[in-house]
């Protein structure tokens, strides 16, 4: 039934990201797997399209409709491209208009880059676990069982598969908006777009054990030890305690989690726990404190359904709807500018452990997650672990690495065995 | 492999230390050069804006421009009225669409660009009508007025901060220029004396451009005023 389907609406968190774009900007981010060996091209193009037919909603182009966005069925396969100088190079209107996925290899690696309008992290994983296992199996002809996020290509896709989960899930009550806004970081642009990748690997043992000396868990940890290399930032450069403004992490929410959905299209929500600096210098304990019970509080199915239904109130508004897209856009656009990234001062992405069958588990090195860098926040972080590493990519699009700097030193000084990668030329 | 400054270890194939940019040195170790995470110097072609939409636009304005002066040219055999229309929408188009040809516009040679072309436009209309002002008046009028613009739009340009002192200045100027503009009226008509209204706008951009600067020295009033003026 599925395979029927040539077109598909946006899902409700989907539609801010074609309208939020802009010239040098639009939301992408980056899941790559590391094998052991070299990628043979041809054998992985082979393997990506058995796999994209298993997806037709993540095998898409983004296209417009009078009133909305819409995605469509490629008519044609996906190219493998090289690799550049850095990751998540600018994807162009005109290329979503032919395809919102990149599949990118380099040596030993296999990245996908996908237009955040056609899913979120979790999905994307799942795609790329999915190809990575077809993948395999063609090449070295062995069986993965359909496990751990890998799905059976020979299946059919499924209706729950596709299904916008937000109009499932969304409350009666509506959230408020209402959020402090967020001190700004800012920095000299690179030339060209270039954006620095910074990896600190970790061991994630250490990790967790540090993290259960002050009872919270890995997720908590790192966003505390983000906030406190930004509360250093900020004291070294606004020396007025009173002018301090408050230190944000917007952590997205896995929906799924709380939620019984199936999807792999976008099924995530957001949380910023906040600190305010001007009352005075937050210890790290403290730091825990506040994201432990900010997020307990916050990611629960009661809140997160009254904030969807926040976000997804609008789009039924008969009004609204039939206004055209064009007028959309502009709407979206400034509200996404007055309120949408101001209100953190960057996004800290955790997708937890990439869990793969142990099949495929001798043939995979590592998995890496890249956020795309904000349309004002200079800086974003994508995290994921495999196997006893922990993955941390920093990436930002100023010269300037204070940030990198100030959060290697929070972790040096809990002793963290640290390792640092990066694109550095 | 440690970075030498901040003790972090890098990666094998870290030419640098990511952090502090610090180059890999060793000099016991002979450094094997690996491939890094990503190639070296492979930039996407990045391609230039369409300027279709522009020309496009530039063509539709053409269009009232040829229209105009066939009209006048039908009924008066040589350009009349037709001339001022002309001039009025290429001054038109240079204020508000030439810049939009270029990715990023650079105030400081687009805002001289326009008075020049009023200037122009100016002189037009005083050589249309057989007038006698425009070298006594409109055209230092003009410089006067470019002169404080261009100013304070290459200080916003090139400054971060002191706005409040940029707009002060700016407003002690047009203060001073106000005696000039009436002193070249004096100059250009008939029956007009030299300060008579200017003193008003004078005393009244004076006292703006003070308060201004007063708010940009002392922190304190600003925040008053931010409180007593808040939204």
């Amino acid at each position: 039934m599925a395979k029927k389907l040539r077109w598909l609406p946006l899902d409700n968190a989907a539609k801010i990201y074609p309208a939020a774009r802009r010239q040098n900007w639009s939301n992408v981010f980056r899941l790559s797997a590391t094998l052991s060996e070299s990628v043979d091209r041809n054998i992985l193009q082979s393997a990506l399209e058995v796999t994209l037919s298993r997806f037709p909603s993540i095998a898409v182009r983004l296209r417009r409709g009078v009133f909305w966005y819409y995605l469509e069925q490629l008519p044609y396969t996906v190219k493998i491209k090289d690799e550049y100088s850095y990751p998540l190079t600018r994807m162009t209107k005109a290329e979503t208009r032919n395809c919102a996925l990149r599949v990118i290899v380099y040596k030993n690696r296999i990245a996908i880059e996908i237009f955040h309008s056609l899913t979120d992290g979790n999905g994307a994983l799942v795609f790329l676990k999915t190809l990575v296992a077809e993948y395999l199996t063609q090449k070295y002809g062995i069986s993965i069982p359909a496990t751990h996020g890998v799905l059976d290509r020979n299946e059919e896709p499924s209706d729950a598969e596709l299904e916008d989960s937000y109009q499932k899930y969304a409350g009666k009550l509506l959230a408020s908006r209402k959020e402090n806004t967020a001190w700004h970081l800012s920095g000299t642009p690179e030339a060209k777009g270039f954006i620095n990748l910074t990896c600190f690997e970790i061991p994630v043992k250490a990790a967790l054990e540090k993290a259960h000396e002050y009872n919270v868990s890995l997720n908590t940890f790192i966003c505390a030890a983000m906030m406190m290399a930004l509360q250093n930032m900020q004291e070294q450069k606004v020396s007025q305690q009173k002018l301090r403004r408050p230190i944000k992490v917007l952590i997205p929410v896995n929906l799924r989690k709380l939620f019984e959905s199936k999807t792999l299209r976008n099924f995530v929500l957001y949380t910023t726990p906040e600190i305010l600096p001007k009352l005075g210098r937050y210890s790290f304990e403290e730091i825990c404190k506040v994201i432990h019970h900010h997020v307990a509080l916050d990611a629960t199915p009661k809140q997160m359904s009254m904030k969807i239904a926040a976000n997804v109130q609008s789009e039924r508004i008969m009004a609204l709807k039939l206004t055209p897209l064009f007028i959309k856009n502009f709407v979206m656009k400034a509200v996404y500018d007055t309120v949408g990234e101001c209100k953190s001062c960057l996004s800290l992405s955790n997708l937890g452990r990439a869990d793969i069958p142990d099949e495929m588990k001798p043939y995979i090195k590592r998995f890496d997650f890249i956020l795309g860098v904000q349309a004002t926040c200079p800086s974003n972080c994508g995290v994921i672990s495999y196997g006893d590493t922990l993955y941390i990519n920093l990436v930002r699009n100023i010269r300037e690495s204070d940030l990198e700097y100030n959060f290697y030193k929070v972790l040096k000084e809990f002793s963290l065995p640290v390792k640092l990668q990066s694109n550095f030329e | 492999m440690y970075c030498i400054k901040c003790g972090a270890e890098l990666g094998i194939s870290e030419t640098a230390c990511p952090l502090c940019k610090t180059k890999v040195c060793h000099p016991d170790i002979e450094i094997i050069k690996e491939e890094g995470l990503y190639p070296n110097g492979k930039y996407p072609k990045i391609k230039a804006e369409s300027k279709l939409v522009h020309i496009i636009f530039a063509l539709l304005v053409l269009l009232p421009i040829l229209i105009t002066l066939i009209c006048d040219f039908q009924f008066n055999h040589s350009v009349t009225w037709s001339g001022y229309v002309v001039g009025a929408i290429i001054l038109g188009y240079i204020t508000l669409f030439l810049p939009k040809w270029f990715n990023k516009p650079n105030p400081t040679i687009f805002v001289p660009c326009v008075f020049a072309a009023t200037a122009l436009y100016l002189w037009y209309i005083n050589y249309a009508v057989g007038g006698s002002w425009f070298w006594n008046f409109a055209l230092p009028a003009v410089i006067g007025v470019a002169l404080i613009v261009v100013t304070v739009a290459v200080l916003l340009h090139y400054l971060r901060r002191g706005r409040l002192f940029i707009f002060g200045g700016a407003s002690i100027a047009l203060g001073g220029f106000m005696l000039l503009l009436e002193f070249l009226m004096s100059g250009a008509f008939a029956g007009v004396k030299f300060i008579g209204w200017s003193l008003y706008p004078l005393v009244t951009f004076v006292i703006l451009g003070g308060v201004l600067i007063f708010l940009g020295i002392s922190r304190s009033a600003r925040e008053t005023m931010k409180r007593i003026f808040f939204i």
